[in-house]
């Protein structure tokens, strides 16, 4: 389904560009499956065949993406009611924000483009702290424009090869989230024998 | 105290899984970055050549540009009259308007109409699509 989706959005930007690109990024952003690295990826490939401006795609791009994250940003923000009412008794709910509490710019700034399966996650939890926004919108762009030039440049340096590239970059994502979640594991196993 | 025990035993059994699991696929994936012709041995060139990295998201605009190809060739190849509205449209819509029950065939045909393209020889045969009735 996703393939098909993404297929989908792949066809409106070589037809529409920018917009459509921009517009992508923003649904990525806020959490819909559009296979938004495979689209950062492709544009970066076009760019370099010269079918796209990549300074025009990047910003607007960026921009687009930048939205979308303040969007789940704002709706972590406005649902922390919510969450801590259903939630809020949970010790894991209290583990994760006080995780994200110490590690926040690390956290913001890693989800854009290392494990962007957390990307969303991140940004409802930062809403849902009450974490600073601008301070939100600083470390997010600092990724974001890592994920574009990372990921484009990537695009664009293996030019026809751009499928190859997507495929090692979105299962180097979930290597490194296995690594992640076996790091928490582990120091949680070691905290409990140091406390013995 | 129990509870914990699971969760952290949970987290690292999780953790080993996804990474051996993502690990093994990432290898796979980097196994063709070796592959000859990639930007490692010589620096991509702006025009295309190789027909099996057309998909069926692409239009056929695109597929022209891509290819160094006169767009009106690749319609003719199909039948279909050239125009912005099929322009914009990808060859699986393409497929499923004017070809329905026949999965690929514009894919395949217009693999065909590049590969003679290129190889300089007649090009394949025109395809007959079930076109729309026109209204007078």
């Amino acid at each position: 389904m996703s393939e098909s989706v993404s297929g989908f959005f792949l066809t409106q930007v070589i037809n529409y560009g920018a917009p459509i690109f921009a517009l992508t990024l923003f649904l990525g952003a806020v959490g819909l499956p559009v296979g938004a690295s495979l689209m950062v990826i492709a544009v970066g490939a076009f760019s370099q065949q010269g079918y796209f401006d990549w300074g025009v795609m990047s910003v607007l791009g960026l921009l687009g993406a930048l939205l979308g994250d303040a969007l789940s940003f704002g709706m972590g923000f406005y649902g922390r009611d919510w969450a801590q009412r259903k939630f809020g008794a949970s010790p894991a709910w209290r583990n994760t924000r006080a995780y994200f509490e110490k590690r926040a710019w690390g956290t913001i700034f890693f989800t854009r483009f290392l494990v962007t399966a957390l990307a969303i996650p991140t940004n409802l939890i930062a809403g849902g702290s009450g974490y600073p926004f601008r301070r939100f919108m600083f470390y997010d762009a600092l990724g974001e424009i890592m994920w574009i030039v990372l990921y484009g440049g990537l695009g664009y340096i293996f030019g026809s090869q751009w499928e190859v590239v997507s495929e090692f970059m979105s299962n180097f994502g979930g290597l490194t989230l296995g690594v992640v979640v076996l790091i928490i594991g582990v120091r949680q196993a070691l905290k409990r024998q140091i406390k013995r | 105290m129990n509870r914990q025990r699971i969760i952290t035993a949970g987290l690292i059994a999780l953790g080993v899984v996804v990474a051996a699991f993502f690990g093994m696929r990432t290898l796979r994936a980097l196994k063709h970055f070796h592959r000859p012709g990639l930007p490692f041995d010589k620096p991509p060139s702006a025009n295309q050549t190789d027909v099996e990295l057309i998909r069926d998201w692409m239009t056929l605009p695109y597929i022209a540009d891509t290819y160094d190809t006169p767009p009106d060739a690749l319609f003719i190849s199909l039948g279909l009259p050239p125009g912005k509205q099929n322009g914009r449209k990808s060859l699986k819509q393409l497929n499923d308007e004017y070809f329905p029950n026949q999965p690929d065939v514009v894919l395949n045909q217009v693999k065909a109409a590049i590969g003679a393209f290129q190889s300089q020889t007649m090009p394949p045969r025109p395809l007959s699509p079930s076109l729309p009735p026109t209204t007078p």
